[in-house]
């Protein structure tokens, strides 16, 4: 019954261009980080003429990207771990336990989502470089943490929602606590919906230039995005040295996205489905 | 179970997080083991820099810590140079003042110099005078000339290391196949431009595209002028006196001769497209001289220098130590600064490090760049030195506004005259009283 | 059980972490911010804040440079809300139309969402500076000169709208139609199949159906993703300041960067927070419009 038709080659003939719209650019930057700086003047585009692995090695030790991506996961884990934990506790609060001001507080949390997080910049710096906070990686957890609470609270309430009322009852009915309830029953069932937005929340904060920048100055702990702009120099930038960082700050996310490309996209939807 | 391990996680990764949180914060000038502890604060990483000058502070206090063992030790608080006046301003207001520090001349020094600003009621930086005195210390540099930019009311508040000159750097080959002449005035560089182009070659390089790189042209050209910094900071002089003006209008002259993506250029390309021999003459800093030699070794015979034409001083900058005068051991910090300028280190600087040296010191010319001869003729030719324009005004912010407007003229965004209604009300705005 | 979702102590338990950080961080600091922004606030200052009252805001509107900022953040708006519409729809149109190779290409289209807006900044920079990006490209291809000749992309500074925005906002559509393309997607494909099935049936096309089905069936998703796509490029803030800086001569400056070269560049803490009160202010007008007029019209339907 089905013929292949003109318009669907022209289609695919089409998604193909665009797929290389979208991966001739990264697939470049590889090519020209195993290049010498010398080389893009005169051969941008072709293979490297010797390949070298030293534009890597400069940028990892260095260029202080291997600090700088030990810096980014000890920052996005634990951001991560505890806005799942605060987030899915106060959402869990909102759905589930009954108190005059449940709908207001979700409201409350909902309206950050609106908020950039360049309106309370200045405020958030000269209140944590009075505590100590600025140039130190909890300074950074903390508001990584709360920006990541709208989306983890709305996506776990519309879960915690979704759960028979039956099985909260029957766990009751045994005798178990408020806090038994939350992390031996519901918890364990919201895996899938907590992962999906961890995935989410782990993948904003790793690629969050704006406040790193702000917050962090000192070398030692910088994060993976603030460390890229050091290739660009005031007098000179080594740019394969810059590719190779492109390629360190990258590769992390796109391992992530690979493995998870399935569970990204559902939390994506989740998120938005809903509203 | 699985909630222990999250809590054991948990834990481990905040007692990480924690743990990197703290930084070592050892300050301070107090004595243990009778060794006089000093701080010197510097702008870049001297563990992992790959910048040759740093490198040699980095000998130099090695062997200051060495040489003194059990008497003096400096600790060395690095960070990296677009913080680091931003670090060292929330240091001294926190009343914790490096013993030594690093710092340009021009509005930063003067920021720490004269009272108030950043410095304390009383000034911060301690008078050298005495010190330079001793021991004949001041007749190793080359010159009174050197001190020039760090001498304030006739004293001096702080020791210049090293200098680097904004000179035209000049393809030898393309000027003798076009029949150019090096030039010594403005029409004579006209005339050489012409007959460049007219040979075929692109006559300049400049980059548009990184701000300072037109300004410290622009800057030449205000020199050539006459434009009076102090005069115009003070509101004795006014930038909308014509002087500006014509700068900005020669600026615009010899913008037909540059490079046709002058405005894009950044200043990497714009120093490539030189030594690639796409272009005759480059206007640059002698720093410029490792990039020109590391990227293309062969050019080094090539590459003339002349001084900017028209102009009698010469745009310099150099790195300068200032002292605390809060120091509790002036003698060691001074001890210090002398190793900086023994000859050990300044033959360093010229050798490896291709800058200017500050003393009279015997170096091996052959292992020098042969570009840096050329430029100490022409340093040593000059009737003295100014800072970069951008650098010379009241503040940054003021420095980058002219920056932006002598870009906006080149773009042609902006007339001449608009340029100078624009710098004379900013400065009435934010610099005068 | 009533009893046991009542106890006042674990709500607290439960509610206080978040709401505690959540007012803490988030709505105090605004609240500051107001306030800073009628406030002479200069971080290098050891006094503190002043009182000036509008003072920053009237010099705001005497600000060239915020001026452009404004103007060039409202054009990322429109740009990105129009652009990410038509194409988000139109390539989640032809992904939902074919079979073969669907993931694969939703996949690479969605792959630049997940990655680095600094590091993907400074490739995109570097693509379309004069000497070796994308011009070098099309001269290696046989275009003589146009090195020479070719547009200065991230340079060129004529025209009420620079070129460079008009790159940017390219680079911003490259790097996140995939979001919008895959909140499509997901909507179209929870629309039942029978209707499409009847609709052919009454003879239409694919392009009829896709008019008269689809597009009123996903419009609450639309409000969505727009809602989505204007508060990222108001907030818009990494591209900008790795591809231009706001350079040349603040030509592509947008609300987020000249807030921070004014407050973190030059410390003018008072005037950047008032930078970041029309910044926010312009966030809730547009949500608030966005979900007003998409979203009620679909009851007119």
């Amino acid at each position: 019954m089905k013929k292949i038709r003109p318009i669907r080659i022209v289609i695919y003939i089409f998604l193909v261009l665009v797929a290389i719209l979208y991966l001739a650019p990264l697939l470049w930057v590889l090519l020209v980080s195993f290049k010498e700086n010398a080389e893009i003047y005169d051969n941008p585009f072709g293979l490297p003429a010797a390949p070298t692995f030293d534009n890597f090695t400069f940028a990892w030790t260095a260029g202080k990207l291997g600090i700088a991506t030990l810096n980014s996961f000890i920052v996005c884990v634990s951001s991560l771990i505890l806005s799942m934990i605060i987030g899915s506790m106060a959402a869990f609060g909102i759905a589930r336990l009954r108190w005059k001001f449940s709908k207001l507080s979700l409201t409350y949390f909902l309206l950050g989502m609106m908020i950039p997080v360049h309106c309370v910049l200045i405020p958030l710096y000269s209140r944590f470089s009075k505590m100590g906070l600025s140039d130190s990686l909890v300074g950074l957890i903390i508001p990584y943490v709360t920006f990541a609470l709208p989306v983890t609270i709305f996506i776990m309430v519309g879960f915690f929602e979704s759960l028979p009322n039956e099985l909260i009852e029957s766990a009751c009915i045994d005798g178990a606590t408020i806090y038994q309830i939350f992390f031996k029953v519901c918890l364990p069932l919201g895996k899938t919906g907590l992962f999906v937005t961890g995935l989410m929340t782990f993948v904003g904060n790793w690629n969050e230039l704006l406040l790193a920048m702000v917050f962090i100055s000192d070398d030692m702990k910088k994060t993976l995005p603030v460390s890229l702009s050091k290739f660009v120099g005031p007098y000179n930038t080594n740019y394969t040295q810059m590719f190779a960082a492109i390629i360190i700050a990258i590769i992390p996310t796109i391992i992530v996205y690979c493995a998870f490309s399935n569970q990204i996209v559902d939390g994506l939807t989740a998120g938005a489905v809903k509203g | 179970m699985k909630r222990k391990i999250l809590a054991t996680l948990l834990s481990a990764f905040m007692a990480a997080s924690l743990f990197t949180g703290c930084g070592s914060s050892s300050s301070g000038t107090t004595s243990a083991d009778g060794v006089e502890e000093i701080t010197f604060m510097f702008w870049d990483d001297l563990n992992a820099t790959e910048d040759l000058i740093s490198l040699g502070y980095k000998d130099t206090i090695d062997r200051f810590n060495k040489d003194y063992e059990g008497k003096y030790h400096v600790n060395v608080v690095t960070t990296n140079l677009e913080e680091y006046y931003t670090k060292l301003n929330a240091e001294i207001q926190g009343g914790k003042a490096p013993d030594v520090f690093i710092c340009s001349p021009g509005p930063q020094l003067s920021d720490y110099v004269i009272p108030g600003g950043c410095a304390p009621a009383d000034g911060l930086c301690m008078n050298l005078d005495e010190y330079l005195a001793q021991d004949g210390w001041k007749d190793t540099f080359t010159s009174d000339a050197v001190f020039s930019q760090q001498t304030y009311d006739g004293s001096v508040y702080a020791i210049p290391l090293n200098t680097a000159a904004a000179c035209c750097f000049y393809n030898t080959e393309m000027f003798e196949a076009a029949g150019a002449k090096v030039p010594t005035n403005w029409d004579e560089m006209l005339d050489a431009c012409e007959k460049l182009e007219a040979a075929g070659y692109t006559p300049v390089t400049v980059s548009g595209g990184t701000a300072w790189c037109l300004s410290m042209i622009a800057g030449y050209l205000c020199e050539s002028e006459g434009v009076d910094l102090a005069a115009l900071a003070d509101g004795t002089a006014s930038w909308e006196d014509g002087k500006l003006e014509s700068a900005c209008n020669k600026l615009l002259e010899l913008s037909k001769y540059f490079q046709p993506t002058a405005v894009g250029d950044t200043n990497d390309v714009a120093t490539a497209n030189f030594y690639n021999e796409e272009a005759a003459i480059l206007i640059q800093g002698s720093w410029a001289i490792g990039q020109i030699n590391g990227s293309a070794p062969e050019f080094e015979s090539k590459c003339g220098v002349f001084q900017f034409p028209g102009v009698d001083r010469i745009i310099a900058k150099s790195d300068s130590l200032c002292v605390s005068k809060d120091t509790a051991s002036p003698e060691a910090c001074v001890a210090l600064l002398k190793y900086f300028t023994d000859d050990t280190a300044q033959k360093y600087t010229a050798e490896v490090g291709g800058k200017i040296p500050v003393t009279n010191v015997e170096y091996d010319a052959s292992k020098a760049p042969a570009q840096l001869s050329y430029v100490m003729d022409v340093f040593s030719n000059a009737k003295g030195t100014f800072g970069f324009y951008n650098e010379s005004m009241p503040t940054t912010e003021t420095g980058a506004y002219f920056d932006d407007e002598m870009v906006a003229v080149f773009l042609g965004d902006k007339t001449p005259a608009e340029a100078a209604a624009d710098m004379e009300a900013y400065y009435n705005e934010n610099c005068r009283q | 059980m009533d009893k046991l979702l009542r106890n006042k102590k674990a709500i607290i338990i439960f509610m206080a972490p978040g709401i505690i950080l959540f007012t803490v961080i988030l709505f105090i600091p605004i609240v500051q911010s107001v306030i800073y922004s009628l406030c002479e606030y200069e971080a290098t200052s050891l006094t503190g804040p002043k009182f000036v009252g509008l003072k920053n805001y009237a010099a705001l509107l005497k600000d060239d440079t915020f001026l452009i900022a404004l103007k060039n953040s409202l054009f990322f708006l429109i740009f990105s809300c129009v652009t990410q519409l038509v194409m988000g729809l139109f390539f989640a149109g032809l992904l939902t139309n074919i079979d073969k190779g669907r993931n694969l290409f939703k996949n690479i289209i969605y792959l630049p969402c997940v990655l680095s807006s600094a590091a993907l900044g400074l490739l995109w920079m570097f693509i379309f500076s004069p000497k070796f990006g994308i011009n070098k490209l099309i001269e290696t291809l046989g275009v003589t000169d146009f090195v020479k000749n070719g547009p200065l992309w991230l340079m060129d500074t004529k025209g009420f709208i620079v070129l460079p925005m008009w790159v940017i906002g390219f680079v911003s559509l490259w790097q996140y139609v995939g979001q919008s393309m895959m909140l499509y997607m997901a909507q179209i494909s929870g629309i039942s199949k029978s209707l499409y099935e009847a609709s052919y049936i009454d003879g239409c096309s694919k392009a009829k159906s896709f008019r008269y089905i689809t597009l009123p069936l996903i419009r609450p998703m639309v409000a969505t993703a727009m809602s989505l796509n204007a508060i990222g490029s108001l907030k818009f803030f990494d591209l900008v300041f790795n591809m231009t800086e706001g350079g040349p001569n603040h030509r592509t400056e947008v609300l987020a960067t000249h807030l921070y070269t004014q407050g973190f560049k030059y410390n003018h803490f008072g005037y950047s927070s008032a930078i970041g009160v029309v910044l926010l202010i312009l966030c809730l007008i547009t949500t608030g419009f966005i979900n007003k007029v998409v979203k009620t019209e679909q009851y007119e339907m």
